[in-house]
């Protein structure tokens, strides 16, 4: 919301305070600051002056030639606008003076016409944005006097974020209110009382819903439509209302002014009895942006005899607008019930400053100074008759007293208020009350309705005390040092596998229903019911086609093959194991390792990965997982593994199938894995015990075997750690080399006594005991021994 | 009295160090010139020759020629392996500059840094880590959280729904998981909760469809607003560093009151919004039944705010490209 300095000095004496300070106490009372200007006139020596004779140019027919008095003096000068005739009050740029962004002017000769200056239009004075043409001023204005003292030209706007709790701050008297407060100020009471002088023709009532607590209406006649005075147009402009004309402008400034939102009518479009319901489902309204509008039971409406004629604070109808011929009015002041305004605003995408109002509150008791002061606007003008107001409220809102322990202050707050400050805040901000020595009885007033309970009359004296004047103290949890399994586990991971090269990433929980089906069909995709785009329709049920999307894009982009991980969830339409109503969520890890990774050295090798390089980060992430095959969609047939930990599956592993990674056109092939972190516990981790260290020097042996093609090493390599299981052992696997025929297998042992050193003969027999239980426990056969005893 | 000239045998050792071409030759001029078969051996024999009184000068004489040669020979061995090993170093001039560049960082995501380091932050003072699930029933999103039905936060064109009643949706906010927490969990509590939340946006420089948050919440008996300002100065200072100034402004939001918006001096003076907090509001507690001896404060903190702000990234949509330029950097 947009307010002038020179607009709340209306209602309390500001104009002496600076804009600073102004700033300070708006932000300290909650109001945000988005935007500051400080305004000064774009223009220099621009004069008052009338036109006296307007005639035709000889040479040109698009412009004409005017006679200019300025007071002291008359100019010829040649204008190009229509928009104005014989007696027109006008600003004058006579030569030496400047218009906007320092455009000088000076005598000028157009088409053989000597022109002494221009005539200025509000937008060549950077006034507002006008190209009706000339800006007309009020006849009375003093010829040759300086443009820049008839109206506040020397001004601050500020624009400002008011919370959605204060529907009461949306306008200029709201925040004075506020301010009147923060800085000891009187608020000034603005609206004079009305004399009618005719009868009023149409008969309004507030309906039989409770959504329409007031009506009223206040009828004109003998009026002009023409454009409003300059301060209500430079206001309205400067805070970013299009100025349209006079009736238009003084109902919108009513509303910056004091909140009411006003509607006209033209009168005599009227016929019977004005009155508010709910619309009929289907029942139709032509509002004035010429739109059929087809209704629901939820809209509000204004009717004349039953028939709807504008839609209750969101928009007027289009059949009694008021146009150029309107010669009569009748102007609506009412209070409709906020949730049924934002339903109609929100559902017809129609959002304007009166419903903004309307859906954040607005004040109950405030119809009646609404219309008085759009009266007073006009008569200020013009001369006009008017009918006394029909007010047809139900007066069916109204605030209790309400009373609570004046501890509960400091039990909330942490700090005692002082009782004085207590009761000069709540007289500021006109809340009647009662502050005694215990107790503090209160009731809001009409236009706070977020004033409800004791916690919220609490918060509004914090707030005038300014929330930076408590003091500050820091309580300690009873939690120290213990951020918990979820955490610990992601740290765990992030830790390990940065370690080894690979590259955390975090993508969007959105995804195609392609991508889903490609490695989890056996899933049920939860489904956006609004998405953002046909893409983003599913939430992902694995995180493979992201690690995927990245490597290619990197790849692509950069040059780049590196390992990648993510931690997060996935989704599924199966039950929640743990809560009702939502969809299953398993906060997941995925893995990808390419075929061919890039070494970030100046080198640039290339390191060569196989399945082997994917089970191993599995087995150093999860050192008593086992593997289990297991052929799945989206895998390699061989390269397919459930991963399981305590025989419960923690996730599954491999390689992706040639036929999507042909699919995906990658040339190399891609090692993936995704692991559920919720089926395995951080402690599980860590239960563990040290391996001690022995004191005596190793034996190492390098034995290679003839072995079958589906041997599995880690059978060897546990039978011989059984067969060491005193010892302190490392076996390996340094070598495995297949051909058609053959496959060897080199393993390396490297074991230690922890009682003594062996002796040569001690550690042959090793070897040979080693090589024999091997032998015969499976179809293997050793091909040489490189006994190398140290 | 003998005449050697010692002077002599000095001035040839000299000539016979300076031509030594490996280190091993030194162990030979030792035994030459002081072992068994040198000319000062030879001396040393003769010395039962002489008179007790010449013994002792020409005695002490030989000492002392003897010590020369010792050190000399040493010395000489010192300087010749200094020399040795200084010219080997002096061989290896590698250009220094040439692998002086910093391509890899952390490896780890920039956003899970910042939630680290902020949940670090918070451990330090008592805090754990909660969390809860991201699709999340209406009522946990908003109802448990005092937004009213009418509220414009529900409205489809800013949250994402996923069943036709408009009972389930993609949190808003991971303030969500104050109740599922407080649901669960007596009190006291003292949690944080970082996590993804997702809003109706598209995905360009300044919005994302999903973010991340860290909620904080801490229920207590006889918790205050002074502690929440506390609590909240305390993180600011350690996550910023202690010169950072902040201030507290009114704000509203359903679930808090009195509610405030915490914002920091940024070096170039302007004041920046960081973290929405605010003392619970009674009625969120009643709707998990906590009785009214507690109350407590809560906080929601942006993480990409943190990390925009920490490494002045301009754009949203750096965070979820994963190009490694940028993963790089971190």
């Amino acid at each position: 919301m947009k307010i002038l300095k020179s607009w709340l000095n209306d209602w309390i004496d500001i104009e002496a305070i600076s804009t600073d300070d102004i700033s300070e106490a708006l932000e300290s009372l909650g109001f945000e600051i988005e935007s500051r200007t400080d305004k000064t006139p774009n223009y220099k020596n621009i004069t008052v002056g009338k036109v006296l004779e307007i005639y035709e140019h000889p040479n040109a027919d698009k412009v004409r030639i005017t006679k200019v008095d300025v007071g002291s003096k008359t100019y010829e000068i040649v204008c190009g606008a229509w928009n104005f005739d014989v007696g027109a009050v006008v600003p004058v740029a006579l030569p030496k003076s400047e218009i906007k962004d320092g455009f000088k002017i000076d005598k000028r000769d157009i088409r053989g016409v000597e022109s002494n200056g221009m005539i200025c239009s509000a937008s060549e004075l950077d006034l507002w944005d006008d190209h009706a043409g000339i800006l007309k001023l009020s006849d009375q204005t003093k010829l040759g006097s300086d443009f820049s003292k008839i109206y506040n030209s020397t001004d601050t706007l500020w624009e400002i974020g008011v919370t959605p709790n204060r529907g009461d701050c949306m306008s200029h008297l709201g925040i004075a209110r506020e301010l009147s407060n923060y800085f000891n100020l009187t608020l000034k009471e603005n609206s004079q009382s009305l004399k009618s002088n005719i009868e009023s023709v149409i008969k309004v009532n507030s309906g039989k819903i409770k959504a329409c607590n007031s009506y009223q209406s206040i009828e004109i006649e003998n009026f002009t439509l023409s454009d409003s005075n300059l301060n209500i147009r430079y206001r309205l402009s400067s805070i970013g209302v299009r100025v349209i004309n006079n009736v238009v402008d003084y109902t919108n400034y009513v509303l910056h002014d004091i909140g009411q939102p006003l509607h006209a009518f033209d009168r005599d479009k009227l016929f019977g009895t004005i009155s508010v319901r709910f619309a009929k489902d289907n029942e139709k309204l032509k509002t004035l942006d010429e739109q059929e509008r087809k209704l629901t039971s939820e809209d509000l409406i204004i009717t004349d005899n039953d028939k709807p004629i504008a839609l209750a604070g969101v928009m007027g109808g289009y059949d009694t607008e008021v146009t150029d011929t309107t010669t009569n009015l009748l102007i609506e002041s009412a209070y409709f019930d906020k949730v049924s305004i934002m339903k109609t605003s929100r559902r017809l995408n129609l959002i304007s400053d009166a419903s903004i109002r309307f859906e954040r509150g607005i004040d109950f008791n405030l119809q009646k100074q609404g219309l008085q002061r759009f009266v007073n606007l006009f008569e200020n003008d013009q001369d006009i008759n008017y009918s006394s107001i029909i007010d047809s409220s139900k007066n069916g809102i109204f605030y209790e007293s309400i009373s609570f322990d004046k501890n509960e202050i400091e039990q909330i707050l942490g700090v005692e208020l002082d009782d004085n400050f207590i009761r000069n805040t709540l007289i500021k901000l006109q809340i009647e009350s009662d502050v005694s020595d215990k107790k503090i009885k209160f009731k809001s007033p009409s236009w706070r309705y977020d004033l409800e309970r004791p916690v919220d009359l609490i918060e509004e004296l914090a707030k005038h005390y300014g929330f930076n004047n408590f003091k500050s103290t820091l309580p300690i949890g009873n939690n120290l040092n213990s951020t918990g399994d979820y955490w610990d586990k992601r740290l765990y991971l992030s830790e390990k596998l940065s370690s080894t090269n690979f590259y955390e990433i975090q993508t969007l929980s959105f995804t195609d229903s392609l991508s889903n089906e490609l490695f989890t069909p056996e899933k049920k995709s939860v489904s956006v019911i609004n998405p953002i785009d046909q893409t983003q329709e599913n939430l992902r049920t694995n995180l493979l086609t992201s690690l995927i999307n990245t490597y290619r894009f990197n790849l692509e982009s950069n040059g780049k093959s590196h390992r990648y991980y993510e931690i997060n969830n996935v989704y599924d339409d199966s039950k929640h194991k743990k809560f009702k109503m939502i969809p299953n969520q398993e906060y997941s890890l995925g893995l990808l390792i390419p075929e061919n990774e890039t070494v970030e050295d100046r080198k640039r090798k290339t390191k060569t990965n196989n399945i082997n390089t994917l089970a191993n980060v599995i087995k150093n992430l999860f050192p008593s997982s086992e593997l289990e095959h297991l052929s799945r969609p989206g895998f390699h047939k061989n390269y397919s593994y459930l991963i399981k930990l305590d025989n419960k599956i923690l996730g599954f592993m491999g390689k992706l199938s040639y036929k999507i990674q042909s699919e995906l056109e990658l040339h190399d092939s891609l090692y993936i894995a995704q692991i559920n972190t919720e089926n395995f516990n951080f402690d599980q981790l860590k239960a563990f015990t040290y391996k001690p260290l022995s004191a005596y020097p190793f034996i190492k042996f390098d034995l290679s075997f003839s072995v079958p093609n589906d041997f599995q090493a880690s059978n060897l390599i546990n039978c011989i750690e059984s067969i060491l299981s005193d010892n302190e052992n490392n076996i390996s696997i340094f070598d495995n080399f297949t051909n058609e025929k053959t496959r060897n297998l080199g393993i390396r042992i490297v074991t230690r006594s922890y009682e003594k050193t062996y002796t040569e003969t001690e550690s042959t027999e090793i070897l040979e005991m080693i090589v024999k239980e091997a032998e015969s426990k499976f179809k293997i056969k050793l091909n040489k021994k490189d006994e190398n005893a140290t | 009295m003998p005449e050697l000239n010692f002077d002599k045998v000095l001035a040839s050792l000299k000539l016979r160090l300076d031509d030594v071409l490996d280190e091993s030759e030194f162990d030979e001029i030792l035994k030459e010139y002081v072992g068994k078969e040198s000319l000062l051996s030879a001396e040393r024999k003769n010395l039962s020759n002489l008179s007790n009184e010449d013994k002792k000068v020409y005695g002490e004489t030989l000492n002392n020629v003897n010590k020369s040669i010792v050190t000399n020979i040493k010395k000489a061995k010192e300087e010749f392996i200094n020399n040795k090993y200084a010219s080997l170093e002096d061989e290896e001039n590698e250009d220094i500059t040439i692998d002086w560049i910093t391509n890899t960082g952390t490896h780890r995501h920039i956003l899970s840094q910042v939630m680290d380091e902020v949940v670090n932050i918070f451990a330090s003072i008592g805090y754990k880590v909660a969390y809860g699930p991201e699709v999340e029933t209406s009522w946990h999103n908003f109802d448990a959280l005092n937004t009213p039905d009418w509220h414009p936060a529900r409205y489809e064109s800013d949250t994402l729904y996923t069943d036709n009643d408009l009972e389930t949706l993609l949190r808003t906010q991971t303030s969500t998981v104050q109740i599922r927490h407080m649901e669960e969990n007596d009190p006291p509590v003292y949690i944080v909760a970082p996590g993804r939340v997702f809003r109706s946006d598209q995905l360009d420089a300044t919005h994302s469809p999903v973010f991340h948050q860290l909620e904080g919440l801490a229920v207590d008996k006889n918790l205050k607003f002074t502690d929440l300002k506390g609590t909240l100065e305390y993180f600011v200072k350690q996550f910023f560093g202690e010169d950072i100034e902040t201030k507290f402004i009114p704000h509203f939001f359903p679930f808090t009151e009195p509610s405030a918006e915490v914002l920091v001096k940024w070096k170039n003076g302007e004041w920046l919004e960081i973290l929405g907090c605010g003392m619970v509001d009674p009625n969120v507690l009643n709707h998990v039944g906590y009785p009214d001896e507690y109350q407590g404060f809560a906080w929601g903190v942006g993480i990409e705010r943190l990390a925009m702000l920490k490494y002045q990234v301009d754009h949203i949509k750096n965070f979820y490209d994963n190009d490694l330029r940028f993963l790089e950097q971190f």
